[in-house]
């Protein structure tokens, strides 16, 4: 089986050759072809060919367009301060929503507009060229929380909920519709899944999650799926206090970071539901050694049964020992499912 | 008479307006500055720090509490310094350079303004000569960092080594926290302790200002 023939199957709960492993690499990936990380995340042929330099180091089973969450924000003008070697970010002070009103008059950009939007679907492209049948290809875009917080700033989004909850709806209302043009977007540029990355979600606390954020969430996953795509749902931090509603998302996979346990997850979410993760990326994957990560896979394998592929919580941090990497594969290889 | 307990209640439901009102009336009606911050807000931001602690509270929740304190130290801080009443303890806090997030570093801010710390917010993207500048100016002892990225931890060493080259190492103590940061990596850079979440973190620098927790 290949990577892409390997997942898909592994999703639809057929037999697999082995477990799929899927990290998110992005820092991690650049460093394996030796460019900028500026360059990695504004031009889409490095992207690329670092991913594919990446996939075939490591035999993961797919290729991924993530680069940062800035890409939507900036095509809405909001004002993003580029690093030489490390990831894009927004400027809180500078948020593009500093002024509520100013929501009204925001228009949605057109993905094809020639923006950072553009770029990422270009890589979507050029992935389905050079890859479309071996590599199950990854879109991204940003959940409600976490698109919310790039364009109205997260310290001020925080507080929105209580002060300003019409806000926050119109607000979610504008990232949706957004959001799902950009995965159609990628979805007709040849991406197999969607990974939606709503980060932010995990500081709201139950109410809030419940109340604001999973129904926008609910929705967008909904629409994804109804262009035909799969879904990854990837919420950095500790989300014990949603797992009940991420499982009810209908999402085919979702991430558990470190803080959020296997198998909370797993009784939470059902025996049905696809999960991922959740090695610690600083103290198992970077700073732990063969044997850690080896045991920690195991462990959060057995935690989740079956319906499981190998990843770290989030990000593979720069500075990850290759044979740490390594041996997630050594693990899935000695399984089949 | 105002009911200085509806203070203490203001801060814990994160309610800034009743929060300022309280604190005005009470400053008109004689009200010790102090007593105000002492008996009142430092015990509803331990209270707080608590509820967070235990999951009762979430990051929405502490942002409207430290909003509500802030409401209220506004009004009380100019009488604390015009009386030369001392804080327990200053405190400079930014995230390193590099880096953008503040999220967390603002809830440290908060709960250690809300543990009576004098508390120097730098910012973000904090190079290390504005950090030496601060303490310089201040006279802080304890000096706080934060990073999100496993990019930008590097700058809190760097920050350290600074502060080594310019003689100032063994007057200050250095905090650091941040998602990706370990007490491994404290350990590592030399720092001189570690904090995995607000309330922690002033428990931590009021144990390495020497004051009891």
């Amino acid at each position: 089986m290949n990577g892409r023939e390997r997942i898909l199957a592994h999703l639809a709960g057929a037999p697999v050759d082995r477990l799929p492993i899927m990290p998110i690499t992005m820092q991690y990936a650049a460093d394996q072809i030796g460019v900028k990380y500026i360059d990695y995340v504004t031009d889409h042929r490095v992207l690329v060919e670092a991913q594919l330099r990446t996939a075939e180091i490591f035999d993961i089973d797919y290729v991924s367009v993530i680069s940062d969450p800035a890409r939507e924000a900036a095509d809405c003008g909001a004002k993003v301060e580029f690093f030489d070697d490390q990831p894009p970010a927004f400027i809180e002070d500078h948020a593009l929503l500093a002024e509520r009103t100013s929501l009204a008059s925001l228009k949605i950009p057109d993905p094809l507009g020639g923006g950072r939007m553009l770029d990422r679907i270009q890589a979507a492209a050029l992935f389905k060229e050079k890859v479309g049948k071996d590599k199950l290809i990854e879109g991204w875009i940003e959940g409600p929380c976490a698109e919310g917080s790039d364009l109205r700033g997260i310290n001020t989004l925080m507080l929105d909920f209580f002060d300003d909850p019409v806000f926050i709806r119109d607000l979610f209302e504008f990232v949706i519709e957004m959001e799902l043009r950009f995965a159609r977007a990628q979805i007709d540029a040849g991406v197999d899944i969607i990974g939606i990355g709503d980060a932010a979600a995990s500081l709201v606390g139950p109410q809030i999650y419940e109340e604001f954020v999973w129904p926008y969430e609910k929705r967008l996953i909904d629409g994804v799926k109804a262009m035909g795509a799969k879904v990854r749902l990837h919420i950095c931090g500790n989300t014990r206090f949603a797992l009940e509603g991420m499982g009810r998302l209908g999402c085919d996979i979702v991430d558990l970071d470190f803080p959020s346990p296997v198998h909370e997850g797993r009784a939470k979410m059902g025996p049905d539901q696809v999960l991922l993760g959740n090695l610690n990326p600083v103290t198992i994957l970077m700073d732990g050694t063969v044997q850690d990560v080896l045991d920690k896979v195991a462990q959060c394998h057995n935690e989740a049964g079956p319906r499981f592929i190998v990843g770290a919580g989030c990000e593979v941090p720069r500075g990850t020992p290759p044979e740490n990497l390594k041996a997630m594969l050594e693990y899935a290889k000695g399984v089949k499912g | 008479m105002t009911d200085l307990r509806q203070l203490f209640d203001a801060v814990v439901t994160g309610d800034h307006v009743t929060s300022k009102a309280v604190t005005a009336e009470a400053l008109a009606a004689g009200v010790e500055p102090l007593a105000l911050v002492n008996d009142y807000m430092i015990p509803a931001m331990d209270d707080v720090g608590g509820k967070f602690e235990r999951n009762e509270y979430f990051v929405p929740e502490l942002l409207l509490s430290a909003r509500a304190m802030k409401a209220a130290m506004e009004l009380i801080r100019p009488l604390l310094a015009a009386r030369g009443t001392q804080p327990i303890g200053r405190v400079v806090m930014g995230t390193v350079k590099g880096d953008l997030h503040d999220i967390g570093k603002n809830l440290v801010c908060a709960m250690l303004e809300g543990g009576g710390f004098e508390v120097f917010d730098l910012g973000v993207n904090v190079a290390p000569e504005k950090f030496i500048a601060k303490v310089r100016e201040t006279g802080a002892r304890l000096v706080g960092m934060s990073a999100l990225l496993t990019t930008t931890m590097p700058a809190m060493k760097l920050t350290i080594d600074a502060f080594a080259g310019e003689g100032l190492r063994d007057q200050v103590k250095f905090m650091v926290g941040g998602a990706p940061v370990t007490q491994r990596f404290a350990d590592t850079i030399g720092a001189d302790g570690y904090a995995e979440n607000a309330p922690s973190a002033v428990v931590l620098a009021k144990r390495l200002i020497g004051v009891a927790a």
